[in-house]
């Protein structure tokens, strides 16, 4: 596989959320707007970045029997390192984000990152792989909410559209509004999928 | 029985690590964590009680009794070394848990300075907005005499406030905690 295609894969191919449908716990939670889809998708990839990072750097030396604890361990601490940095820098963020952000430590992308491909691969192809997937993953959590967001409140990235007089879908941004709108997406995507083949 | 032990050994320096780490960034921001909330909490009492120079929290002084579990904290504000306005924080119950609510009093006017939603978990566009200014300003300027009550339509005398549509519950929830305060504020700042 060339290393372009380790990026891209990520995005298109192997999209975790639309294609792999990893995660979808926090996804169907925190995408009510997409200021908060793009936090997550931030966070996100900062964690998968240096955990991937870190994984592949230490693969040699971490014996197998006792990977996953070890792996758990790396992306915990990564995630609190996380959490730490955005509630001194980030305040209003942190709160919107709230408890998803702890659950990064249990999102199956990451440790399916570590355990699929950084514990095999070397740290250039596992920096690439992290950042294509973290950024496939926020443009599925931007696509997601900017549905929810627009038809649910009436705005996009907090910005009124269509004026006072709109009356907004609230269910939307309701949990029931999550599986509407991503099993929708996804309906979608494979309508296209199987027309291109 | 080696191996069990290298094992561990190996586990315990990854968490070391880990550990060392993490109590690092911890001393590099919880500086930082602290005194922005300790600033926040400044500036929501300037949105309550705008013409106070300097706050003091007094909650061990008129909080006596447990019986008072909707205020949760009393702050006095001084200008000129005279107490001027009382700030509350209440947190009454709304439809999704407690509605944490600042509510500014002032003494000479007995009237309500303003009030803040400080943070809530009520249902996205619904109750939630009892934390826009749109709702909160409802509250400004009433008397601090008589209770504050919650109305479905135009409000017609003094005390009355609009509910916010379709969340009826968390409206009223705000107005028990200004209620709450309001009693507490009668019966300690205001001398009869």
């Amino acid at each position: 596989m060339s290393l372009a295609k380790e990026f891209s894969k990520g995005i298109v191919s192997d999209n975790p959320l639309f294609r792999l449908t990893l995660g979808m716990c926090p996804s169907l939670a925190i995408t009510t707007s997409v200021a908060n889809g793009i936090g997550m998708g931030a966070a996100f990839t900062a964690v998968l970045l240096a955990s991937n990072i870190a994984i592949s750097l230490l693969r040699k030396i971490i014996p197998d029997s006792i990977r996953i604890p070890c792996y758990i361990v790396i992306i915990a601490s990564f995630v609190t390192i996380t959490e730490m940095v955005m509630h001194a820098y980030a305040p209003a963020l942190f709160k919107s984000l709230g408890i998803f952000i702890p659950l990064i430590v249990v999102n199956c992308i990451i440790l399916g990152r570590a355990e699929a491909f950084a514990s095999k691969n070397g740290v250039f192809a596992s920096v690439l792989d992290a950042l294509g997937m973290g950024v496939g993953y926020t443009l599925a959590l931007v696509i997601v909410s900017t549905v929810r967001e627009v038809l649910g409140a009436g705005t996009f990235y907090g910005i009124p559209l269509g004026g006072a007089s709109a009356q907004s879908a609230l269910i939307m941004i309701l949990p029931p509004g999550g599986f509407i709108a991503l099993g929708c997406i996804l309906a979608l995507l494979n309508k296209l999928q199987n027309k291109t083949r | 029985m080696r191996n069990i032990l290298k094992l561990g050994i190996f586990l315990l320096v990854v968490a070391g690590v880990a550990g060392l780490a993490l109590s690092y960034v911890n001393t590099l921001t919880e500086p930082i964590v602290i005194s922005q909330e300790q600033e926040n909490k400044i500036n929501s009492f300037k949105e309550v009680y705008p013409e106070a120079e300097t706050v003091k929290d007094e909650s061990s002084k008129y909080l006596k009794s447990d019986e008072q579990k909707i205020i949760t904290e009393v702050n006095v504000a001084y200008k000129n070394g005279n107490p001027v306005g009382v700030i509350y924080t209440v947190e009454p119950k709304g439809y999704a848990g407690a509605v944490r609510t600042l509510v500014g009093f002032d003494i000479a006017a007995k009237k309500i300075t303003a009030i803040k939603v400080l943070s809530q978990k009520e249902t996205p566009g619904l109750g939630a907005k009892s934390s826009e200014a749109s709702f909160m300003d409802r509250f400004k300027g009433k008397s601090a005499e008589s209770a504050v009550e919650i109305i479905k339509k135009e409000p017609v005398n003094g005390n009355q406030v609009l509910a916010i549509t379709a969340a009826t519950i968390t409206s009223k929830a705000v107005a028990s905690g200004v209620n709450a305060a309001r009693e507490h504020f009668i019966a300690n700042f205001v001398k009869s």
